[in-house]
């Protein structure tokens, strides 16, 4: 202590001294002298030595900490803890609302999957049933398993009521399509007499006539051949009946689709 | 002129070397820097005025960073840290401030 205090002021005063000498009435002027005097020329006291120790321990902390400060990532180590809590507390709620935006967002996109799926499904069983209304109402073509029909009718003893009799029979044998000669049987074909001719749905039939029937042939085949039955009745009119089976038969005679006028859809 | 020497070298192996420093003390580093650069320029001032003792300036720049730290300690304890950091730099930054004042009416003599 007492060695510092007595080095201290020798140059302190050895140097404040001569300026009070030379000019008490200008010490702003001396001020500016004792800077210069005290950094050049360079003295190794003791004091320099201590003061120089200190700057150098703050030149090191302000380096430190400018390195710290400017290193983007580690921010957070000079941060104080409470600060640590409300970010980790903040992070902590930001990625749980991201949770539950994600979440909703597979939801939403599961949805839209099933449903995308579900439109498909509904498309396709449409389109099947489109198809096999248009087989029942005649406006596609169709092929099958069934029976061949030819009736011969010589003496032109064959009058609608038979052939009517014929498809009926067919019918309740489980026919599923059926085309006499060139024209398509369905729900509201008729049978009329014409001159020496019988007609159906206006057009003439040309002999022989020819059923080309889809359906189980062994349901069709026996139904026909039945005792009393289609085939034992044309030929007591004195026309010949032929019964050939056969796994595929194309039903390909067509009638336009027509949109009825009045009736709606009830659903 | 031994003394900026040092502070110059401080910077640079500050720079160079990267040392790490204790995590319980790397709260208080900043704020002990201002404390110390407040002692800095009141020493600077000392010597403009022509009345700067080593003894003084050693005690001051020690007893500051202390105290700052100190203060920066107990405000970490009472849950006030953030703000009492905050006043001990608007204070030391006031004292900066006029001591700076006073180093340019010196130089400058404005």
């Amino acid at each position: 202590m007492s060695e510092e205090h007595e080095d201290a002021p020798g140059p302190g005063t050895g140097q404040a001294e001569p300026e009070a000498g030379t000019g008490p009435t200008a010490p702003r002027q001396s001020g500016r002298r004792r800077l210069v005097a005290a950094l050049w020329p360079p003295r190794l006291t003791r004091a320099q030595l201590i003061v120089a120790l200190l700057l150098f321990v703050l030149g090191l902390g302000l380096a430190i900490q400018v390195r710290t400060t400017s290193d983007g990532n580690s921010t957070l180590r000079g941060a104080r803890q409470e600060d640590l809590v409300r970010i980790l507390t903040e992070l902590d709620n930001r990625s749980q609302r991201l949770q539950d935006e994600k979440r909703g967002l597979e939801n939403q996109r599961s949805q839209l999957e099933t449903s995308s799926d579900q439109a498909a499904e509904a498309l396709k069983q449409t389109q099947e049933k489109a198809r096999e209304l248009g087989v029942l109402a005649g406006t596609v073509a169709a092929q099958g398993p069934g029976i061949t029909l030819t009736v011969k009718d010589p003496h032109g003893g064959v009058e609608a009521d038979s052939l009517l009799d014929t498809v009926q029979e067919l019918r309740a044998a489980g026919a599923e399509a059926i085309q006499v000669n060139n024209v398509r049987v369905v729900g509201d074909t008729y049978f009329t007499d014409g001159a020496n001719r019988v007609l159906v749905d206006g057009h003439r039939l040309a002999q022989p006539y020819v059923f080309k029937v889809i359906g189980n042939p062994p349901d069709l085949e026996p139904a026909l051949n039945i005792p009393g039955g289609v085939v034992q009745t044309l030929e007591k009119e004195q026309a010949t009946a032929d019964v050939v089976r056969s796994q595929k038969i194309v039903v390909d005679a067509l009638r336009p689709s027509e949109q009825p006028d009045y009736a709606r859809s009830s659903q | 002129m031994i003394a900026v020497l040092g502070l110059v070298v401080g910077v640079v192996v500050g720079l160079v070397v990267r040392p790490v420093v204790p995590s319980g003390f790397e709260p208080y580093l900043p704020i002990a820097v201002v404390a110390a650069l407040d002692a800095v320029f009141g020493g600077l001032r000392a010597i403009l005025d022509g009345i700067f003792d080593d003894k003084v300036f050693v005690v001051s720049f020690l007893s500051n960073v202390v105290v700052a730290a100190l203060i920066v300690f107990l405000g970490d304890k009472l849950g006030v840290g953030a703000q009492l950091s905050t006043g001990v730099v608007v204070v030391l930054g006031i004292r900066i401030f006029s001591n700076a004042a006073a180093i340019r009416r010196h130089v400058f003599r404005a």
